[in-house]
């Protein structure tokens, strides 16, 4: 059995002591960001990524992904107990969640919660490890061509998946994409955008602008809205376990749950949020009693928390395999492994296996470590939701600030952040989303690189992309979704789906 | 009342429009003098100019719709939302400012004392408390922990 062999290195890798106190590191953080409303988990892992410069790759990559896994079971917390979503991957969890809460059944909430997202962990951790050997092996034989059509395809995914209006998704995605084209252009060695100021002749550094972008300019916008009412629902939690009622009812949504974000989780631009959106419209709709959701159906908790950790842990696989994001998480993830000299990509698997297997096991003894982090100790994240923010805020800007800092000991960097958190502001401001930004910033000259090499293989001629099946093929589906968003029917049910909450 | 002529400009999406349209206007006046080249032969101004062109089309249907939508202002509130927004901004600049010079300490006490100012209801001992622990605690994870190399103190 190839996979047992496989699983068998990666739990050799994961089960060290040091890599098991990096995987707890990671679902505490991340436990702790996700019932913290305000800091969400791509500023939590980009402030953290210089945190890792002197780990193992595998210790800190490890950590980071343990971070957002252990955001979506946070997120959840907070979400029932106190009808705050700590994540927007929790904010579903909040319809049902807190109105169970309400009727003295938060503990069976809480329990179906942590439950389902471990089973939804274990389920997508399987199949990270059973399809990412085949797909890598399929990425080995892409050349720049497919890579290009690849990436062509992803950004559209963002596109169609994005919240909102899809024309300003477009728009954000092509200013990510001349925010990467800052620096030294690499063909004709000319500076663009740079001001002359020497340090931007390599570029923005990707972690200084995700921290500006979502740390600051989070910070920013929630104290521009100015005293939250945080009233913590303190009725005590009487009894953890469910009642077999509630089992009954959850378990049929655990399983769509899992098998929906699953699916979505692999999709370009998805992942946790979308997953768990999905899965909350999927029980409203499979439902004999629709008309329960909203006043505490067990279905509406089981569904989406499921859901979101399934999706969160399954978009590690395009990153994984073929090098590509998915989400700002996973470009985070990139950025951490180019800083590691880990060129990203499906040759990963093949030449270093301990990594990526160390990392798949991990992934599961990291959600059965949050199983026991957030059940038995639900009190203690509780207590931390009385910090007040005053204090939380004047803490993540200062991390944030040395953060940048440490990236490259550069007091600019700062400055590039501020830029970016008042653009952040500003962009929140006017409900342009910045992830697709993110994206189109991480893809940008990945894309200019493949574009330029496959202009080479043909010597100049663009019906490579179309000769080629493959690219062919990508293109087309590209081509399909990009469509699909036109269409006025389908435009309406995407705006409902998102409206669902 | 203001003149609807301005409440129009207050519209989410029509401000989102103009700042796009702003942003690839400013991308375009600096890239005037970047070579383009040929579709065949793309020159350093190529892709930036053809990103930027696409922006600003993008940005006016944005600016356009966004003025046949209901009236759907930005945010009531006005010029105080913009203090929090300076304020961090300025607390970074003289983080930025001081580090190299004046060391992690002095860094660390402007960053949190001009951004307390906008901490909702925060009490001066508070401020003081926080600045206190943030400093061992930065101490204890960046240099005793990780030994960068920052120093604590003003360098002379």
């Amino acid at each position: 059995m190839e996979l047992l062999d496989n699983l068998a290195i990666g739990f050799g890798v994961a089960l060290t002591p040091a890599n098991l106190g990096f995987a707890l590191i990671g679902a505490l953080v991340g436990t702790l960001i996700g019932v913290l409303p305000g800091i969400g988990p791509i500023a939590t892992i980009a402030m953290l990524l210089p945190l890792t410069f002197r780990l193992e790759p595998v210790s800190g990559l490890i950590m980071l992904a343990g971070i957002f896994y252990g955001a979506q079971y946070g997120g959840s917390t907070t979400a029932i107990l106190v009808n705050l979503p700590g994540e927007t991957s929790s904010v579903v969890t909040c319809i049902d969640g807190h109105q169970m809460a309400r009727q003295g059944k938060a503990g069976s909430a809480l329990a179906i919660a942590a439950l389902g997202s471990f089973f939804a962990g274990t389920v997508s951790t399987f199949i990270i490890a059973t399809f990412a050997p085949p797909l890598a092996r399929v990425g080995q034989s892409f050349g720049a061509p497919e890579y290009f059509a690849l990436m062509v395809l992803g950004l559209v995914a963002a596109v169609v998946l994005a919240h909102g209006s899809v024309l300003k998704a477009i728009a954000m995605i092509i200013l990510g994409l001349l925010f990467g084209l800052v620096g030294t252009d690499g063909q004709t060695a000319t500076q663009r955008f740079t001001f002359d100021i020497t340090a931007l002749a390599d570029g923005i550094d990707f972690a200084v602008l995700a921290i500006g972008l979502f740390g600051i300019g989070e910070v920013i916008t929630n104290l521009t809205r100015g005293g939250e009412d945080r009233s913590i629902m303190t009725a005590p939690i009487k009894r953890l376990w469910p009642t077999r009622e509630d089992f009954r009812l959850a378990w049929p949504a655990v399983l769509r749950g899992t098998g929906l974000g699953s699916i979505l989780g692999v999709l370009p631009g998805g992942g946790a949020t979308l997953s768990s959106f999905a899965a909350y419209v999927l029980e409203k709709k499979v439902a004999r009693e629709p008309e329960r959701f909203g006043h505490g159906a067990v279905e509406g908790v089981a569904g989406p928390e499921s859901a979101n950790n399934a999706g969160a842990q399954t978009s590690f696989i395009p990153m994984l395999t073929l090098g590509i994001p998915g989400n700002a998480v996973m470009a985070l993830m990139i950025g951490a492994m180019t800083i590691h000299g880990i060129q990203p990509g499906p040759q990963i698997m093949t030449e270093r296996p301990t990594l990526f297997w160390g990392m798949v096991a991990s992934m599961w003894i990291g959600n059965l470590m949050l199983v026991v982090i957030n059940l038995p100790l639900i009190g203690i994240w509780v207590q931390l939701l009385k910090v007040p923010y005053r204090f939380l805020y004047l803490s993540i800007l200062l991390f944030c600030a040395i953060g940048v800092y440490t990236i490259g000991n550069s007091a600019f960097s700062v400055l590039v952040a501020a830029f970016f958190g008042v653009l952040g502001y500003v962009f929140m401001r006017l409900e342009c989303e910045p992830a697709p930004m993110i994206l189109g910033f991480v893809l940008g000259p990945l894309m200019e690189d493949n574009l330029r090499r496959a202009m080479r293989i043909s010597s100049g001629d663009p019906m490579i992309f179309v000769n080629r099946p493959i690219s062919l093929g990508l293109l087309i589906a590209a081509a399909i979704l990009l469509l699909t968003v036109a269409l006025p029917a389908i435009r309406r049910k995407r705006e409902e789906a998102f409206q669902e909450s | 009342m203001r003149p609807r002529a301005l409440r129009v400009l207050t519209r989410k999406n029509v401000l989102a429009g103009l700042m796009f349209i702003g942003i690839a206007a400013l991308g375009l006046f600096l890239s005037r003098h970047y070579p383009v080249g040929t579709t065949l032969r793309m020159g350093t101004g190529y892709v930036p100019r053809l990103l930027c062109w696409i922006l600003m089309g993008l940005g006016a249907i944005i600016f356009l719709q966004g003025l046949r939508e209901e009236d759907d202002a930005a945010r009531p509130g006005g010029w105080a939302q913009l203090v929090p927004l300076v304020v961090v901004t300025l607390s970074l600049v003289a983080f930025a400012l001081a580090i190299e010079q004046l060391g992690l300490v002095a860094a660390i006490l402007l960053l949190i004392g001009i951004g307390a100012l906008v901490a909702p209801g925060i009490k001066v001992w508070e401020a003081l408390a926080a600045a206190v622990v943030l400093i061992v605690l930065s101490w204890a994870i960046f240099v005793l922990g990780l030994g960068l190399p920052i120093s604590l103190w003003p360098v002379w």
